[in-house]
């Protein structure tokens, strides 16, 4: 009789990908306890979690002045009043001064203003991909979970195959596919890597509610089987994707700031962008540090925001990951 | 169908019934391995208007028995045969009409309602599946009637699951098997999840809705006291099969197969001179794994009777025997009820034996290592 | 008012000193945005050197967290305890969480209802046994193993030496249970807190296991606090009882008075609401009516006046005080028979 523990083969990253889908799937339908679902127990440890208060905090300022950035930046993006200081052999990137609290870049646009307004299409970029990843990810999960069967097997299959793949990569290869980059195939290329995660989360949801006793009790009852899917099944399920859309968020902004980096974003340079603006300053790395440093920071500020608060959701959610 | 002049009046005949699981495994592509044999024969009639009990321990197959007889899990082989249909072999469109008839009550009051609706519209979608709610006036009499009999507020009609305790909530379960009208319920341990002052509340309005509306009820349980204390027959599962069937007071009086009479010894009795004089039949060892059942009697590996002939080489069937104070309804499937009856074999030590490794308890089939503890 | 009756057996009294004793025992809960609860409100009771003191009552009634105030094991914030739990001289709830880890596992050990969760999934079962008299009798592996063994096999687990090499969930509930109770009785513990041993297990397990923990008291002399929800294994296991509603012990009696002749209207109630394997069918049960929802707090009130049938005028003016003493009493105005 066979007696080992512990899996035979090291796991793989799509493996690896897979359980902690899985994990948060099977999350939504446990009960806590009794007088309350899980997602309401959920929602009051939240409360006093500081750090999905503090990811909160860093996502609200930071949708917050992405909307409005355009009405408080000081100047305007495209124009460069510090053109006249841009000296390429001496001082290619003009420094702070009144009025201008950051410096200006290379072409002497205003620093400060062009990061400020930079928040948008990394949040354009980042919530359309979510969306559209979140779109694609449903129909696939909804159609796999509610039909079962054969395109259940056919459209798992293609997930876990996608899903073996490093996300970057596969977004690179994509957006490098289309004929002249845009901001367009950069929000394809990464709702491209999120569909099967949100496929595959959707598909564990609605099976872990197929086998709950309320949907069993709907069914012993005659309702219809589509009235059970519409009904019953795909509302209770859809509370780890709504965890897991938060948690793309911070990997659609870092995805769209590499591929933008690389070149492969919006290709009108006058528009800021975190990424692009990033790959722009690698020229002057060692002059000016600091050019690189701002749009990094905020990168990596922003994309902690929706982890933190990604990350507390889907722990308040798994039952395993607390007591 | 068997049909004699003086046959009590059967509202379902199970025969022959079976259900495995297959256990699946495989990288790639998922083979089957082996089945779990959860129901594996069993034959038993319920007669209309009585309380058929069923008890045994967890994982014997219990409730996977009461919802196959629902065609909720559908049978491997067998049939089914209510008032005259048979069930099992029901589909789509049909089976979604015939569910009218027969309803469930289920365990865990929290989980078998939708916390995302009302109980209004949680009792409305039944009316609605079978075209029952035309009449707005009526409907509305139907949701305040239905509430009177489970005994709530008509306020709780607009209120959510949550915001009930938990005898409260197996209320509206009941009321909302109960919206259909039906005529069979079978109830998947409907108290075993409440306190035991909530237990009694719920058995006796079980009872009070059995005389007025003419229920059939096939009760599922675990707790021998309360199916004793509900059901008019009982039958004693052990590993996916009937090992007596008799009425209530009798098992009790003449339990026949050795797993009954453990069963019974093992029930502690909330009286101090009664525990203090008992005589405990302790068994040895646990249940074996239903996906790899012992041959011969089920029970061999446990047995403090097993004789070395047939127990281990012979499936015992179920039939009457020859013992007095038995009478010819009381069935058992034991090669030698009649001796050990009569006290002709002893009762002997049994050398437990371990079940297979890797069986993770009666709920969680086939079980991997603990996923937790795999860091992502 | 009457005095409490004198029930003829008086379990243990006066047989000896009180191994460990509580004394008006209080955790209240405060979570915030809501008010404060107190879950266990002035618990006391005694428990002697080869007793069995049952805590019997419904969900939520404080059980867990009375054993769980006493073991130190309560999560730090958002609670207070206050009283006093007196183990052999020493306050428990005073002593520094380090002194109070070397009592844990070696004089007072604890077995939970959920063998599964309390077991660790990635130690083997040898492991886990070891590990706990490595730490509290300074043996090394190698002299810890056999002795594992040995324990293993004294809680009635087959082929024990092949066990050791096994995790938890190669066990199935019941030998998951006995391996909790070894190392519960790893270091021969001087007492052992069990809270509801035996509820995720099936009777025939049950009856085993409780018959294991029988035999340990009577061979041991260990003295052992039952947490259960069911009067009949409180019938068979307990010395004395404590029956416990809203957080107060409502009644305390010893087993055979407290079940021939209970006093508190609750008892009664649920002596009434159990059915009984040995009684006829179709007798109708006699609940309690309502549900721990409709508790009035004890402060100005009986927290069960609602539910009682019993119930008095004063009963929802005042608390009813504790009458009788360390063995035998209840709190009650208006208590049932007690002619005897
Ligand atoms: N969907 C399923 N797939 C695979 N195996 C299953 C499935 N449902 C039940 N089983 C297995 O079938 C056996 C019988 O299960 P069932 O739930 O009917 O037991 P039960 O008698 O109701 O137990 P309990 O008292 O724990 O509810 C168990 O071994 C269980 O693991
Ligand atoms: N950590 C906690 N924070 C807040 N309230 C708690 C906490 N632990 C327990 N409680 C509350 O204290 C009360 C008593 O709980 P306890 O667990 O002792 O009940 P119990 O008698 O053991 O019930 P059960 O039979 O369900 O185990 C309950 O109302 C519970 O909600
Ligand atoms: S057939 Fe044999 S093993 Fe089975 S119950 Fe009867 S005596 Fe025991
Ligand atoms: S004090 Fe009053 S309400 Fe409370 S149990 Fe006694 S009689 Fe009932
Ligand atoms: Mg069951
Ligand atoms: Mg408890």
């Amino acid at each position: 009789m066979d007696d080992n523990t512990g899996p035979s083969r090291r796991p793989t990253l799509g493996d690896r990908r897979k359980e902690r889908i899985d994990a948060l799937a099977t999350a939504g339908t446990v009960v806590d306890e009794p007088g309350k679902s899980l997602l309401r127990s959920a929602w009051e440890r939240l409360r006093r979690d500081p750090v999905f208060l503090v990811g909160a905090a860093i996502t609200l300022v930071f949708v917050v002045l992405a909307i409005i950035s355009p009405w408080i930046a000081p100047w305007d993006v495209t124009a460069n009043p510090l053109i006249d200081k841009v000296r390429p052999q001496s001082n290619p990137v003009p420094g702070p001064e009144p009025g201008h609290l950051l410096g200006a870049d290379d072409r002497g646009r205003d620093l400060f203003s062009r990061l400020l307004v930079g928040s948008r299409q990394t949040l354009v970029v980042g919530v359309f991909a979510t969306l559209l990843g979140l779109l694609g990810g449903i129909t696939l999960g909804a159609l796999a979970g509610a039909i079962g069967g054969f395109v259940d097997t056919v459209v798992m299959r293609i997930v876990d195959v996608m899903l073996s793949f490093p996300a970057l990569l596969l977004a690179f290869t994509i957006a490098s596919l289309a004929r002249e980059p845009s901001q367009w195939t950069l929000i394809i290329a990464i709702a491209t890597t999120q569909v099967p995660i949100f496929a595959r989360l959707l598909r564990g949801s609605m099976l872990a509610q197929r086998s709950s006793d309320h949907v069993l009790a709907a069914r012993s009852l005659g309702v219809r089987p589509r009235a059970i899917v519409f009904r019953h099944m795909l509302p209770n399920a859809m509370g780890p994707v709504i965890v897991q859309a938060t948690l793309s968020l911070a990997t659609a902004i870092i995805e769209a700031a590499a591929l933008s980096f690389l070149g492969l974003g919006n290709p009108d340079q006058r528009q800021p962008e975190w990424g692009q603006m990033l790959g722009l300053a690698q020229r002057y790395i060692s002059e000016a540090p600091h050019l690189a440093f701002y749009p990094a920071g905020c990168i990596i500020v922003v994309a902690l925001g929706f982890t933190l608060m990604g990350e507390s959701l889907r722990e308040a959610l798994d039952p395993k990951s607390r007591r | 169908m068997t049909q004699t002049s003086d046959a009590p009046d059967v509202l379902v005949e199970v025969t022959d019934l079976e259900v495995y699981f297959p256990i699946k495994s495989g990288i790639i592509f998922d083979r089957t391995v082996g089945h779990v044999r959860a129901v594996d024969g069993v034959d038993l009639s319920i007669r209309r208007g009585e309380t058929y009990g069923l008890v045994g321990e967890s994982g014997c197959g219990k409730s996977t028995l009461g919802k196959a007889i629902l065609n909720l899990e559908p049978p491997t082989a067998g049939s089914v045969v209510f008032d005259g249909t048979d069930i099992a072999s029901l589909k789509g469109e049909d089976l979604r009409h015939a569910r009218k008839r027969f309803q469930m009550v289920f365990q865990d009051p929290m989980s078998s309602l939708d916390p995302r609706q009302t109980v209004e519209s949680l009792l409305l979608e039944g009316l609605r599946a079978h075209g029952l709610d035309t009449d707005t006036d009526a409907t509305r009499a139907r949701l305040r009637e239905l509430m009177s009999d489970v005994g709530l507020p008509v306020a709780a009609l607009s209120k959510y699951p949550h915001e009930f305790s938990g005898g409260q909530r197996q209320r509206i379960g009941i009321a909302r098997a109960l919206s259909v009208g039906p005529d069979l319920i079978v109830a998947d341990e409907p108290v075993s999840a409440l306190d035991v002052s909530i237990q009694a509340q719920v058995i006796n309005l079980l009872q009070d809705l059995q005389d007025k509306l003419g229920l059939t009820y096939l009760v599922v349980a675990h707790d021998l006291a309360v199916v004793r204390h509900i059901s008019d027959r009982i039958g004693v599962m052990y590993l996916g099969a009937l090992v007596e069937e008799s009425g209530g007071a009798e098992l009790y009086d003449v339990p026949l197969h050795p797993y009954t009479r453990a069963l019974m010894s093992a029930v502690p009795v909330p009286d101090p001179q009664v525990e203090d004089t008992r005589e405990q039949i302790l068994l040895t060892g646990d249940l074996p794994s239903p996906a790899n059942p012992p041959s011969g009697c089920r029970f061999h590996t446990r047995c403090p009777w097993k004789q070395e002939t047939l127990c281990d080489t012979e499936r015992p069937q179920l039939r009457v025997v020859e013992v007095s104070g038995a009478s010819d309804s009381h069935r058992v499937a034991c090669h030698f009820a009649e001796k050990i009856a009569s006290g002709e074999i002893q009762r002997h030590e049994v050398e437990a034996t371990i079940t297979t490794p890797g069986f993770g308890g009666p709920d969680a089939g086939p079980t991997a290592p603990p996923e937790a503890y795999i860091g992502v | 008012m009457t005095q409490a009756t004198q029930h003829s057996s008086r379990p243990g009294a006066g047989s000896s000193e009180p191994l460990l004793s509580v004394r008006d025992l209080r955790v209240t809960f405060q979570r915030q945005g809501e008010e404060e609860f107190h879950a266990v409100d002035g618990v006391s009771f005694d428990v002697r050197p080869g007793q069995t003191v049952g805590l019997v009552g419904e969900s939520g009634c404080g059980k867990s967290v009375t054993s769980l105030a006493i073991m130190g094991l309560l999560p730090g914030r958002g609670n207070r305890v206050s009283g006093s739990a007196i183990f052999d001289g020493e306050d428990l709830l005073t002593l520094s969480p380090s002194a109070m880890r070397d009592r844990r596992g070696s004089e007072i050990a604890m077995i939970f209802q959920d063998p599964l969760s309390s077991l660790n999934p990635v130690i083997s079962i040898g492991r886990q046994v070891t590990e706990v008299m490595e730490r509290h009798q300074g043996l090394s592996r190698k002299q810890a193993t056999p002795k594992a063994a040995d324990l293993l096999e004294r809680v009635g687990i087959p082929d024990p030496k092949a066990r050791l090499l096994n995790y938890p969930h190669q066990l199935s509930g019941g030998m998951r249970q006995r391996a909790l109770i070894a190392m519960a009785l790893a270091c021969n513990p001087r007492l052992l807190i069990a809270d509801e041993p035996t509820t995720a297990l099936d009777v025939t397990i049950q009856a085993q296991i409780l018959a294991l923990l029988k035999e340990l008291v009577v061979d041991t002399g260990t003295a052992l606090v039952m947490i259960t929800h069911d009067l009949g294994v409180v019938a068979g296991l307990c010395d004395e009882v404590n029956v416990l509603y809203g957080g107060k012990v409502v009644e305390r009696g010893g087993r055979h008075g407290l079940f021939r002749d209970p006093r508190h209207p609750y008892t009664v109630g649920l002596l009434n609401s159990i059915p009984r394997l040995d009684a006829a069918r179709g007798d109708k049960l006699s609940p309690v009516p309502g549900s721990v929802a409709d508790n009035l707090p004890w402060t100005a009130a009986c927290a069960f006046a609602p539910r009682c049938s019993n119930a008095i005028d004063p009963c929802t003016a005042e608390t009813p005080q504790w009458e009788g003493d360390q063995v035998v009493g209840f709190r009650c105005f208006n208590p049932m028979g007690g002619t005897r």
